[in-house]
């Protein structure tokens, strides 16, 4: 490509907004040859799906701070405190704490991209370990404990958290799942396959509740009510997924925010492929042009392009979740350990409190679960010593108490004396996004729906990307060369001692 | 192949960032580093390149990865990205052009700012052989009637180099003089213990596999592994 100025150059996608889709857009496009321009009205790379620095958090923080948006945002009413004693906080840098964070499933079409792109290789995967139910007690004096949840067969059956009756259950439960698609076990399902799952485990696999809340964990339903078709697909996924890339763990996290980092290595390879960026830019206006549309840069340039890709800027603010990310001044050690011989030392582990389990001051019990994704400082997020929290529950008006509840629960149930302590959180609302209003050059705007509340990578999001992708390639699209790319110069000699 | 009989040297990865004015020959250094070769009329980078290279020390071999940005202001935007994380960067201006020394300050407190509290920074003066300190010829060639194209003096750039901490050379990528040494002082100034992955008593005795906790998704993908389970 020859090194023209921004108005001079026909476009062929210019592409607003950072978060994960128009990132591997920008990678896909780029290295199949298009003329790409890659722009963002933030200041930071990664749109709903950044990692911030303390610092950067305070800034995003202040400009979503109101319950009413200021400006169009999918995120509302952040708030972020600082307990008392904030010696123990390292520098604002030593952090980058996620917007989104996803675990990925070994089986995830992500990760099949990002091996044939060539780009995994500039990311750092962590294993995601065990998954843990917080566990009431039954005397109210009692401490609440941590139960793992045992997700294989091996693990079911080497486990003493339950009986041997429940044992059976379970493990009739996984064989069925294994082949939950083959017709005998269809026959099973398909009459309730709308029903909530845990209906299902309970009419046909007789499991009482502490078992049910073990497997719809495991699906991470974010209102506990998960239908039976969809849950048994992702139990499946997770059983399937279960030592694909080692022993011991079915899913992976990036190092450094997760989505963010895999976002921002696809803005590299795009550079790489020659895409041109440009951060803290917007668009202003977009109008029709001969070869495309023109559209006004907030920069004040005009550039011309065939067709314009951004993102569901705006949120509905009818369904929505709260997430509350806090630091902790402990490693939390015992969440982060391998429990299979070989296993690498998990980075990722995750905690629920089932739904029900948690009760506010007036008295209102949680109707839905609040995950707990507990981040050790391997994931590059925080300092040796300390970890992160990332807690999630539906949108209500009860949600932010249930939230600092269940922090509060949780780190008393830990078993450390003293209690670790919290050292600063981030609350905030994010919301489903609202389809952008009609323009002018709507048949060459596309837009891509703002990012899932799945606290799984949901591999659908991924089905737009490539539709924009073989519709810029037109005639010359070939399936196969989807991001299909060599490895760039010198990057494939891995690690072999000279 | 391994030039001592005895078991391989720990081996770490470096991911290192050039920043610096369009033209001052951030892609050239890395030419003469990885392929010890120069091209004199070479294109302006576009966006960025990514190559790697090994440095051998007599403890352990480093494993550059190199990005080399694009200087041009209209890339701008992609350096934030380049250097969060990066454990180095190399900073280059030109010898013979004093706004790229006051370029380089910036960049330098961008890094000072922005990057990884544990960055290993080195400011690099380029395109030595057009001064009279050239090791080679190249002062000759210059055109300049004094034959010394010098405007910024080792002596000024030194001092600053110095107050901020700063690795700090005068190179040539046509002559290749002082390239190697650049990115060995680089891959010496790196803190071991940036190098391994602070893990903790129980990964100690591993300082030489410094990547095991890595998953690996180019491994030995068991395409038949499934249902969790070893029965
Ligand atoms: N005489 C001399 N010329 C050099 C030296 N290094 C680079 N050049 C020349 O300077 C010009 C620019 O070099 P590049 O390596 O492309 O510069 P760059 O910093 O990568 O430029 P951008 O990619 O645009 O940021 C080329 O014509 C090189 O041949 C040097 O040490 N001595
Ligand atoms: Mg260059």
């Amino acid at each position: 490509m020859a090194v023209e100025s921004l108005s001079d150059t026909l476009w062929d996608v210019v592409i607003c907004g950072t978060g994960l889709s128009q990132s591997l857009l920008a990678l896909s496009l780029s290295r199949s040859g298009k003329n790409i321009l890659h722009i963002d009205p933030n200041e930071y790379y990664g749109g709903a799906e950044a990692a911030f620095s303390l610092q950067e958090a305070e800034k995003w923080a202040a400009s979503v701070s109101t319950p009413e948006a200021q400006a169009p945002s999918l995120f509302k009413s952040a708030s972020i405190t600082k307990p008392e004693n904030v010696e123990d906080l390292s520098f604002p840098r030593a952090y980058s704490l996620a917007l989104a964070p996803q675990l990925i499933y070994a089986r995830s079409e992500l990760l099949s991209q990002l091996v044939s792109s060539r780009a995994y290789r500039q990311v750092d995967f962590l294993a995601v370990g065990s998954f843990f139910i917080v566990k009431s007690p039954s005397a109210p004096s009692e401490p609440r404990t941590l139960v793992r949840i045992p997700s294989t067969r091996e693990d079911v059956f080497s486990t003493s958290a339950i009986s041997v009756k429940a044992k059976r259950g379970l493990m009739k439960f996984l064989k069925f799942v294994v082949d939950f698609d083959n017709p005998e076990n269809s026959e099973k399902w398909k009459p309730h396959a709308q029903n909530p799952l845990f209906e299902f485990l309970q009419d046909q696999f007789k499991m009482d509740t502490e078992l049910q809340t073990y497997i719809i964990t495991l699906t991470l339903s974010l209102d506990g009510r998960i239908e039976t078709k969809e849950g048994l697909a992702i139990i499946h996924r997770h059983l399937s997924s279960m030592g694909v890339y080692g022993p011991g763990f079915a899913a992976i996290y990036p190092k450094w925010g997760g989505i963010s980092e895999i976002a921002q290595v696809s803005c590299r390879a795009g550079a790489v492929g020659g895409a041109v960026y440009m951060l803290g830019t917007g668009i202003k206006g977009t109008s029709a042009a001969d070869d495309g549309m023109e559209l006004e840069l907030t920069s004040g340039d005009k550039v011309k392009t065939r067709m314009l890709v951004r993102g569901y800027e705006d949120g509905t603010r009818d369904a929505g979740i709260s997430r509350l990310v806090a630091v902790i001044g402990s490693p939390l050690k015992f969440l982060f350990e391998a429990v299979v011989e070989g296993a690498p030392i998990p980075g990722v582990a995750i905690v629920a409190f089932p739904a029900g389990s948690l009760t506010t001051a007036a008295g209102n019990a949680s109707a839905s679960p609040v995950y707990v994704f507990a981040h050790s400082s391997d994931t590059g997020e925080c300092p040796t010593g300390q970890s992160v929290l990332y807690l999630t529950a539906p949108a209500t008006p009860d949600s932010k108490e249930l939230l600092d509840k269940a922090l509060e629960f949780f780190l008393s149930s830990v078993g450390e004396t003293p209690v670790p302590q919290s050292l600063y959180h981030v609350y905030y609302e994010q919301y489903a996004g609202m389809t952008p209003p009609a323009s002018g050059t709507d048949d060459l705007a596309i837009s891509f729906p703002a990012p899932s509340f799945s606290l799984s990578f949901d591999d659908t999001t991924l089905d737009p990307v490539r539709g924009v992708w073989k519709r810029v390639m037109g005639e010359t699209a070939i399936e196969t060369d989807y991001m299909a790319f060599p490895d760039r110069e010198g990057a494939a000699d891995d690690d072999i001692y000279d | 192949m391994a030039d001592s009989a005895n078991a391989p040297k720990p081996s770490s990865s470096v991911k290192l960032v050039l920043l610096g004015e369009a033209a001052v020959g951030k892609s050239s250094l890395v030419l003469r580093f990885v392929n010890n070769d120069f091209q004199e009329n070479k294109e302006p980078t576009i966006g960025a390149a990514f190559l790697t290279q090994k440095c051998n020390l007599p403890t352990r071999t480093i494993k550059f990865e190199i990005w080399d940005t694009a200087g041009q202001e209209r890339f701008a935007s992609l350096a934030p990205m380049y250097y969060r994380n990066a454990q180095a960067a190399l900073v280059v201006y030109d010898l013979t052009k004093p706004t790229s020394l006051v370029k380089a300050k910036h960049w330098v407190a961008e890094l000072q700012r922005q990057a990884s509290p544990g960055i290993v920074i080195a400011l690099v003066g380029n395109k030595l052989d057009l001064t009279n300190d050239g090791a080679g010829s190249g002062a000759a060639e210059s055109g300049d009637d004094s034959g010394d194209a010098r405007k910024i003096t080792t002596e000024e750039a030194k001092t600053y180099a110095e107050e901020e901490g700063l690795l700090f050379f005068e190179t040539s990528a046509k002559t290749g003089y002082n390239v190697t040494e650049v990115f060995t002082a680089i891959a010496n100034a790196i803190p071991e213990t940036s190098l391994k992955s602070a893990r903790g008593p129980g990964a100690s005795h591993a300082a030489g596999r410094t990547e095991e906790q890595r998953v690996n998704l180019n491994g030995p993908r068991d395409p038949n592994a499934k249902e969790g389970c070893a029965c």
